[in-house]
């Protein structure tokens, strides 16, 4: 455990560096007597890819949305695009996207109806508005089902369309729920491809996935238990570190190193 | 087969108790029902508040005000308002009547044969406007009898109340509520049940076992059955024991028929359940289609007879309609099946008939 | 404001896409004021009676006859003996049954004051009461024909001096229950719908996940919670309207008083139904228990906003937790606009007390939603 701990020291970088698009330390959340975040600190740089790895329940969503200030934490510091959590959610909210683990698109809107509805509420113009959705449509290649259901489109394309509105008020850091569960493989790589175009933008990506491919793509890696952060660094150093092929075997490692 | 049903039956119960919402259903609002509507509901109307214009001024007036004033039924609250200012009283809501003597009163008392008084009433509500020509008619027969020694009545209407001699609105009120709890109860959460294992995609689970549709069926209703069997019982004892509402008939026979009832609202909350999709629409439809023409159409608290042809037919088609007089009939009339033999064979004609449907509806739905 | 306009836009094309749903704002109104309007009636009428004529007499049957001619009983013929009157009454299929003795005629005419008996089925009481008043209203027409033909009569009538009671119905002359019990449905009506709606369109999302991916929004919570209330405002509105045009269709019912007057209570009137719509919302984790917590508390307030039962008529204890319903005073409102056309100078009181109520529910249904998920 200790030798954890001062890794995680190791990585913790002084707040105020500018540099940073999420710094965050000793962040604890309880639910009750439950402690689904405990004294959890790491930092993610501006244009990084950034994975946070777990089985279910491990505080992953937790995290994510005490960051995005849906949830208020119980301690512990955090600041998101140079912002505080505790007083400063709403500012916050301006230079973030996020999107769920749960779709969260209007299914009895059409795609348009739906960017434009999430245009307005960021506060967009009408003209900006309709430059985003031909921008949106053309990228997406949507235009012939432009004025269909949401409800009716592939899942695959839901979530990237999901993802990109989203994008509409061109945030810095993009909050990344979960979001391939239950997509097939050939969408998941395009969505990846995605991911990889906005980090080339100089966006900052914090992903949180099941898929240890997935887990390969990203810059840095950070795996949770049990609502601590156990592992955090680059895969290709923790997949050294354990002496494993690939991320799968490190993560069945650490699993099986804290069972003992 | 047994086990299966059983595990069903299981399920079931397990689902019931750890939901706390279908727990306040099924205990608290009865209860609160019952107390509030057995108190709220009281037909005696009291303080009836009357405005009073003596043009007279005499001790004949004055006897007239005094019998008005004693009486519980009226409360004085403004006199010898000109008459012009009625309007603006009742509109202030600060007098539901106004009486007016006139001057010529107590000459005319001697002299002519018949004197008038006139009353103006606030007739907006109808039924109270109703009560209160009528009890001031009552007041003037007593103040006609006591100038009139030598008037008598040609022949005497002798009233005896059967059943309620004292008219006790709980009498009324409670076997109702009985009739109307139990219905919420039974259709409601069955038609929600069924249609939340749909919509969480359980029931494609259960369905892929080796479960018959009859056996889901019948699984899912007989916990509810129980539970609003026992609900039934529970109002039945607190209004015999709190309200006192007598209990002449048969306790058994009004089981049986509890049973009965219960099978019917849950027909109904299945086959709403067959035909809905989503919670939402079921306790939408369950609300809409059973409940409120339920509670205004059963004879509940509106009589039926007194109610257009149509509706009058409609309220055939209501189960409570046809529990309702046999709750009441057993409960306060001692009827025993004989009596109700009609009432009965509806309850049950609807029920299979709403079974039949709704089983058939389901297994459509699964192929 | 700008991001209000699109959550409003956005909440009309939801709900222009859900015809079931449209369907049963626009339906439902029509439907109730049409059978609520018409079953529920206070009036008692048609009571289904029998008469047992034991006489057989000139003057038993003019008793007969005045019961068989009357709207008030739906006569059923007669009987032999008071016993198969009460057989009858046991079975429900007569309220009531006057029993004419043996000898009324001879008794009546020698001055013995024969006894007719009236048995009533007293399980409905205030049926039972009514039906009685109605009954004794016919004998005392006869009585009052009959009297001269009393042995001692010749001598007093003149000594005779009777009052009576000139009544005069103010506002709802006929004395129709329709005309009270139809501004009534107005109310209950407004009251279900918006705070149904409320609860069920924040908690939809709830359900789906858009309120949190609207949360994550720079929008505020003021301009949420006006984004889902304005579009509902409007809806409710708009029904009503549908509702006032049905009655004055159907019933002929139109009020007396000023529409603008109503229509600013009614605005008054769905701050309150909207904040508990919030207030459900915010309580409810899916929309069946939204939906089950406005239904509970609509239940009571229905009941005890004198729609039905006077309030006057209920016990103290009772009459004061009225106070707490803002349906009582919306419903008075009503009732005095369309009934007695009051002016809002009589009606300051309930809009004050409306005011209230609504202001404190939308306050504590706006600080109870947050924009946060814990």
């Amino acid at each position: 455990m200790s030798q954890i701990q001062n890794s995680n020291t190791a990585d913790t970088v002084p707040m105020e560096d500018d540099t940073m698009a999420v710094s965050v330390r000793e962040l604890t959340r309880n639910f009750g007597k439950f402690t689904a975040v405990d004294r959890v600190s790491f930092s993610v740089q501006k244009g990084e890819i950034f994975g946070f790895l777990g089985a279910n329940g491990a505080g992953k969503t937790t995290t994510i949305r005490m960051l995005c200030g849906l949830l208020l934490p119980t301690s512990g510091q955090a600041s998101i695009a140079g912002f505080n959590v505790y007083t400063e959610a709403e500012q916050i909210k301006m230079h973030i996207g996020y999107m769920s683990q749960r779709f969260s698109l209007y299914e009895d809107l059409t795609v348009r109806e739906n960017i434009q509805f999430y245009g307005g509420v960021y506060g967009l113009s009408r003209k900006q508005i309709k430059e985003k959705t031909r921008e949106l449509l053309d990228y997406l290649n949507l235009w012939d089902q432009a004025n269909k259901l949401t409800a009716d489109l592939p899942l695959g394309w839901k979530q990237r369309m999901a993802l990109s509105t989203t994008l509409l008020h061109d945030p810095q850091i993009i909050f990344l729920d979960e979001p391939t569960s239950g997509v097939d493989p050939v969408s998941r790589r395009n969505f990846w491809l995605l991911i990889y175009k906005l980090a080339a933008r100089g966006k900052t990506v914090f992903v949180t996935t099941h898929y240890m491919d997935e887990a390969e793509y990203c810059n840095r890696l950070s795996i949770m238990r049990f609502g601590k952060i156990v592992e955090i660094g680059p895969p290709g150093e923790l997949k050294a570190k354990y002496h494993a092929r690939t991320m799968q075997d490190v993560f069945m490692n650490i699993e099986h190193r804290e069972e003992r | 087969m047994n086990r299966i049903l059983l595990s069903i039956i299981r399920k079931e119960f397990h689902h019931i108790l750890r939901d706390p919402q279908t727990l306040v259903i099924i205990i608290i609002q009865p209860i609160i029902m019952l107390f509030l509507y057995g108190y709220a509901i009281t037909l005696d109307m009291k303080q009836i508040e009357i405005a009073i214009t003596d043009y007279s001024k005499t001790p004949q007036s004055r006897q007239l005000i005094h019998q008005i004033e004693s009486t519980s039924f009226f409360k004085v609250t403004a006199f010898d308002i000109p008459e012009r200012g009625f309007d603006r009283l009742f509109k202030e809501r600060k007098a539901r009547c106004a009486l007016i003597i006139p001057s010529d009163f107590a000459r005319s008392l001697h002299s002519k044969q018949n004197t008038k008084i006139q009353l103006l009433v606030d007739a907006s509500d109808p039924n109270a406007a109703n009560y209160i020509y009528k009890y001031l008619l009552q007041i003037n027969a007593r103040f006609t009898f006591k100038n009139n020694p030598h008037l008598v009545q040609p022949f005497l209407m002798e009233p005896r109340i059967l059943y309620n001699p004292d008219l006790k609105a709980h009498n009324f009120f409670v076997p109702g509520l009985i009739a109307i709890i139990m219905l919420l109860i039974s259709s409601l959460l069955t038609s929600i049940a069924i249609v939340r294992e749909k919509e969480r995609g359980t029931m494609e689970q259960i369905l892929v076992s080796p479960v018959r549709p009859l056996q889901i069926l019948v699984g899912k209703v007989i916990p509810y059955i129980l539970i609003a069997f026992l609900d039934g019982v529970l109002i039945v004892a607190l209004g015999h024991l709190w309200f006192r509402v007598p209990i002449i008939g048969s306790g058994l026979f009004l089981a049986a028929t509890l049973i009965l009832y219960v099978l019917t609202g849950l027909s109904f909350g299945l086959l709403v359940s067959t035909i809905t999709d989503s919670q939402r629409m079921a306790m939408l439809t369950t609300l809409m289609a059973t409940i409120l023409p339920t509670i205004m159409l059963s004879g509940f608290i509106f009589p039926v007879a007194s109610m257009p042809k149509i509706f009058q037919y409609l309220s055939i088609t209501i189960p409570a309609t046809h529990f309702l007089e046999i709750i009441r009939g057993i409960m306060l009339k001692g009827n025993g099946l004989a009596d109700l033999t009609r009432q009965v064979l509806f309850l049950f004609g609807i029920s299979f008939f709403l079974l039949l449907l709704s089983v058939k509806k389901f297994r459509t739905t699964l192929e | 404001m700008q991001r209000i306009l699109y959550l409003i836009q956005k909440e009309f094309r939801q709900i222009l896409r859900e015809p079931a749903f449209l369907g049963l704002i626009f339906g439902a109104p029509l439907i109730q004021v049409l059978i609520l309007g018409f079953a529920i009636t206070t009036d008692v009428k048609n009571v289904p009676m029998i008469m047992v004529d034991q006489d057989h007499s000139q003057m038993s049957n003019r008793l007969v006859e005045a019961f068989s001619n009357t709207k008030s009983f739906h006569f059923l013929g007669q009987v032999g003996t008071a016993k198969e009157a009460v057989h009858l009454l046991d079975r429900n299929k007569i309220k009531l049954a006057v029993v004419i003795p043996p000898h009324f005629e001879r008794d009546l005419k020698t001055g013995r004051q024969p006894r007719v008996q009236l048995l009533a089925d007293g399980v409905d009481g205030n049926s039972a009461g009514v039906a009685l008043s109605y009954a004794n209203q016919i004998a005392l027409k006869l009585q009052k024909q009959w009297f001269p033909r009393l042995p001692h009569a010749p001598g007093t009538v003149k000594e005779i001096h009777l009052t009576g009671i000139e009544a005069r119905m103010l506002y709802n002359p006929s004395l129709e229950s329709v005309n009270n019990i139809v501004p009534g449905i107005l109310a209950v009506l407004v009251m279900l719908i918006t705070s149904f709606l409320t609860g069920m369109t924040i908690v939809r999302e709830k359900e789906i996940g858009t309120l949190e991916q609207l949360m994550v929004t720079p929008i505020r919570r003021g301009e949420l919670i006006l984004g889902k209330v304005i579009p509902l405002i409007i809806v409710g509105l708009l029904l009503f309207t549908i509702a006032i045009i049905s009655a004055g269709l159907v019933f002929g019912l139109w009020m007396k008083g000023n529409i603008l007057t109503l229509y600013g209570m009614s605005l008054l009137f769905m701050m309150t139904t909207l904040g508990m719509g919030i207030f459900a919302s915010t309580l409810a984790r899916n929309q069946q228990q939204s939906m089950f917590i406005t239904w509970f508390l609509g239940i009571f307030a229905i009941l005890l906003s004198g729609f039905f039962i006077p309030i006057e008529n209920m016990p103290r204890v009772i009459q004061w937790i009225t106070y707490l319903n803002p349906v009582r005073y919306f419903m008075i409102v009503i009732r005095e606009i369309y009934l007695k056309g009051t002016a809002l100078h009589y009606l300051w009181k309930e809009a004050l007390e409306m005011t209230v109520f609504g202001g404190a529910m939308l306050t504590m249904a706006t600080l109870r939603f947050h924009k946060r998920v814990g």
